[in-house]
């Protein structure tokens, strides 16, 4: 398993390479920062110096060999917009993405699997009918539309809630439930597929006949074993959940790295982004890394291969 | 034993993970978002619909003007209506052709207690005229060469040439302290600015807030509210709903299909003016089919203009009168008038004129940059549509646009508006050749664009003006739409608060009932 890691870690360097490779060129060939960032009225000068300071008149192959040139010193550049080390500029920024996607992760993961367990129990029964009924219509729900449903009802109609904005606890409520509702539909399908699929396997037949009671069979036989497929769902949608986590915070005004990040791809502010890139890549990567080693250990039928 | 684990507890993964969600929110706590500190007193709450990227002096763009004139004042400022007033100079005469005498006003104080001088003055324009130092509004103010001190309340400014928008120009340089420039450097401005405005800078949280005190001490007259608080709320609905349930007092840019949302709340009200905005639709004169004059006048005649109003920004802002400038700016010619629709007119024309009907016309326009922007030309490509004219939209990213808009290759159509900030001089220059911005050229146009900027005769300026807004009439370089409207949307309880045509917040005598 540890071999299996560090084979996993050795080629990450290559992914990370290809993805800041095809950032830095993508940027570059649709946008010119300076034709941003200086006014319509600069003087030739101006758009001289800042060409000069940025590189911009290399072809991009010598661009892109001075910017890995600098990452690899730990050097982002200096952000554009910001006028500070890039960096900087995303891992302040980073904390309220972690913050908004953690909380929404959590949620998905406990309602998720509470209503799935709940519905494979009872299946097709009235619980199950319900349930599995809100998860499909759930599934077809934009995300950015339930944002402003819950807007209306919690913050407008109810006044319980703040409409948007970061501050206290109350503040993350709506923007997490939306982040979660994104998942939460699969999470609750597969737990149930899931769960029914293992009950009817032989060890669950096994541990009923040595006498344990349904719950005792359902929680620790049954549940951790189908949270298999469940884990290899997350470790595919953790993407998605970051894509959500743009829209999200837009709509509720949280200051997350998502935004940051939209902002930056329209002014090209190449150093945040290929700093915003790295970082939520290098994320993405140990999230899958750390589901797979998850899944061995969960099951043990995984290790062989 | 295999059940051994599952003695702990009957559902403890759950329970456990019920635990770590109480932890997670322990720590996140603990993550730097920002806590809104304590208040005291009055607190006005404004929803900005985009933040600047930060705090950075001689930014030209609205969003960072109005946060950066919350601390710090120009000589002349600008009032809602975009005309030029006494600020911290209180008043200016001209000792000869390419002098101007500055009398400034005396007793100010900086946030930081020292007396606000001409030489604070002086050395704020002496660096912003360094091209060395490549600040971003030098061109407001460009042909100045010169910064003398008078005496401590007398400065002088000299320019190479006549510069008759000299105060228009200088409302856009915000006037810093000299030993506090000289101690903390450009950086150190806009990390933590000071200066002598109605509000003393707190904290500023890129993406989410700024926040501000009252200046009891400003020569204007201390801010009737204690503390502002500035947040970049960016989904339009949001902002809305945030001035309904009562978090902000005042929002920024309200779109025209949420209008309704405002006036049906029993809480805030709309509050409008027309801005100096000038919307048009430009053509590429350089290749068929509109190097054709006749066609580009053909186009005029085929939108419906006054229904573009009425339905999509239900009868707000002005239909411009068959040229660049709205009707408050100086130059706006009053003797023109737009060409009304008459769709059979601009077919026939276009047949005369030998246009072929099947040529793709695909109209140009970002998306979000200007009040209805999408909706107007999906309208505008709707109705070339009807008489034929095979025309589409094509919505463009904002990084691409400007990559366009610079190599001026925007493609046959594209949408844009050009701020006049109340002198014809501002949205003009747009159609010369040295702004390198237009593809279309007149001699006549560029000549008397160069005469009304070197003469301080406002008469002559004026009909300069008049003249070239008549060519661009006659020549049809664009298609002149609308003059849009700057709409806020503001608590009722909210008094002293007006639109600004420059979109730029005054604040300092705003009230909360």
């Amino acid at each position: 398993m540890l071999a299996y890691a560090a084979r996993r870690l050795v080629i990450l360097p290559l992914s990370l390479f290809l993805v800041v490779m095809v950032t830095f060129v993508v940027l570059r060939l649709t946008g010119n920062p300076v034709d941003i960032f200086l006014d319509v009225t600069s003087t030739p000068e101006q758009v001289a110096a800042l060409t000069e300071k940025l590189h911009l008149d290399e072809p991009i192959p010598v661009q892109f060999l001075i910017f890995l040139r600098d990452l690899v010193q730990g050097d982002f550049g200096q952000s554009l917009q910001f006028n500070e080390p890039a960096l900087q500029t995303v891992l302040q920024r980073l904390g309220g993405t972690l913050q908004l996607a953690g909380t929404g992760l959590l949620l998905a993961i406990v309602l998720g699997v509470t209503l799935g367990l709940v519905c494979a129990v009872w299946r097709d029964r009235l619980a199950d009918l319900v349930i599995s009924s809100l998860a499909v219509a759930g599934q077809s729900m934009p995300s950015f539309w339930l944002g402003i449903l819950l807007i209306q009802l919690f913050a407008l109609n109810l006044g319980w809630l703040p409409t948007s904005g970061a501050g206290g606890w109350r503040h993350i409520i709506l923007p997490a439930i939306t982040l979660a509702t994104i998942l939460l539909p699969n999470i609750v399908l597969i737990t149930r597929a899931s769960v029914l699929e293992m009950s009817g396997e032989q060890f669950v037949i096994a541990a009923r006949a040595k006498g344990l009671s349904r719950l005792r069979v359902l929680l620790t036989h049954v549940l951790p074993v189908s949270l298999n497929p469940l884990l290899s769902f997350l470790g595919i949608q953790i993407g998605t959940l970051m894509g959500g986590s743009i829209i999200t915070e837009t709509i509720f005004a949280w200051p997350g790295v998502g935004r940051l990040m939209l902002t930056s791809i329209s002014n090209r502010d190449v150093p945040v982004v290929e700093a915003g890139v790295l970082v939520i890549a290098i994320g993405i990567a140990l999230t899958n890394l750390a589901v797979d080693l998850l899944q061995m250990l969960i099951d043990p039928r995984i290790r062989r291969h | 034993m295999p059940t051994d684990r599952s003695n702990t507890a009957p559902f403890g993964l759950t329970r456990r993970a019920l635990g770590r969600a109480a932890l997670a929110g322990g720590a996140a706590a603990g993550l730097g978002l920002p806590r809104p500190a304590q208040a005291a007193g009055k607190t006005l709450v404004v929803g900005a619909s985009v933040f600047p990227d930060s705090l950075r002096p001689g930014i030209s763009s609205f969003a960072s003007s109005s946060l950066i004139s919350q601390t710090n004042e120009a000589l002349y400022s600008r009032n809602n209506a975009g005309q030029a007033v006494p600020g911290l100079a209180e008043s200016h005469r001209q000792l000869d052709e390419v002098t101007t005498q500055f009398e400034l006003r005396q007793g100010v104080k900086f946030h930081d207690g020292s007396e606000f001088t001409a030489e604070d003055a002086a050395y704020t324009i002496n660096y912003v005229i360094n091209p060395a130092n490549g600040y971003g509004s030098l061109a407001r103010i460009a042909p100045i060469t010169q910064a003398t001190v008078v005496d401590k309340y007398t400065l002088n400014l000299t320019a190479r040439a006549v510069f008759p928008t000299i105060l228009q120009g200088l409302t856009n340089i915000q006037i810093q302290s000299k030993a506090y420039f000289e101690r903390v450097g450009f950086d150190g401005l806009a990390a933590r600015p000071m200066g002598t405005g109605p509000f003393v800078f707190q904290r500023w949280v890129p993406g989410d807030r700024y926040e501000l005190t009252a200046n009891k001490d400003y020569w204007g007259g201390a801010p009737k509210v204690d503390r502002i608080i500035v947040r970049e709320i960016p989904d339009p609905g949001t902002r809305i709903a945030s001035l309904v349930a009562g978090e902000t007092h005042i929002i920024e840019e309200v779109p025209i299909d949420l209008i309704p949302q405002v006036e049906s709340s029993s809480v805030a009200k709309l509050d409008e003016i027309v801005s100096s905005v000038g919307l048009i639709l430009t053509y590429d004169v350089r290749v068929p089919p509109f190097n054709n004059p006749k066609v580009r006048e053909a186009f005029d005649y085929a939108i419906d203009k006054e229904a573009i109003r009425r339905e999509l920004l239900k009868g707000r802002g002005e239909l411009l009168q068959g040229q660049l400038l709205t009707s408050t700016t100086f130059g706006f010619n009053p003797a023109l008038k737009p060409r009304p629709f008459d769709p059979d007119k601009a077919k026939a024309m276009l047949r005369e004129a030998g246009f072929n009907f099947r040529t793709p016309i695909p109209i140009a326009t970002q998306s979000g940059k200007y009040l209805s922007d999408v909706d107007i030309c999906n309208a505008a490509a709707g109705m070339l549509s009807n008489i034929g004219v095979n025309a589409t939209v094509n919505v463009v990213e904002g990084g691409v646009w400007t990559q366009m808009q610079r190599a001026q290759r925007a493609g046959p159509m594209y949408m844009i508006g050009w701020y006049s900030l109340g002198d014809a001089d501002f949205a003009a220059v747009w159609f010369t050749e040295g702004s390198r911005r237009s593809v279309w050229k007149n001699d006549e146009y560029e000549r008397l664009f160069v005469e009304a900027r070197s003469t301080n005769d406002q008469e002559a300026r004026e009909r300069a003006y008049h003249r070239m807004m008549e060519i661009l009439h006659a020549e049809n370089p664009a298609m002149f739409l609308f003059g849009l409207p700057s709409l806020y949307a503001v608590n009722k309880k909210v008094t002293g608060f007006g639109a600004a045509s420059d979109k730029i917040l005054r604040l300092a005598a705003a009230d909360i009932a």
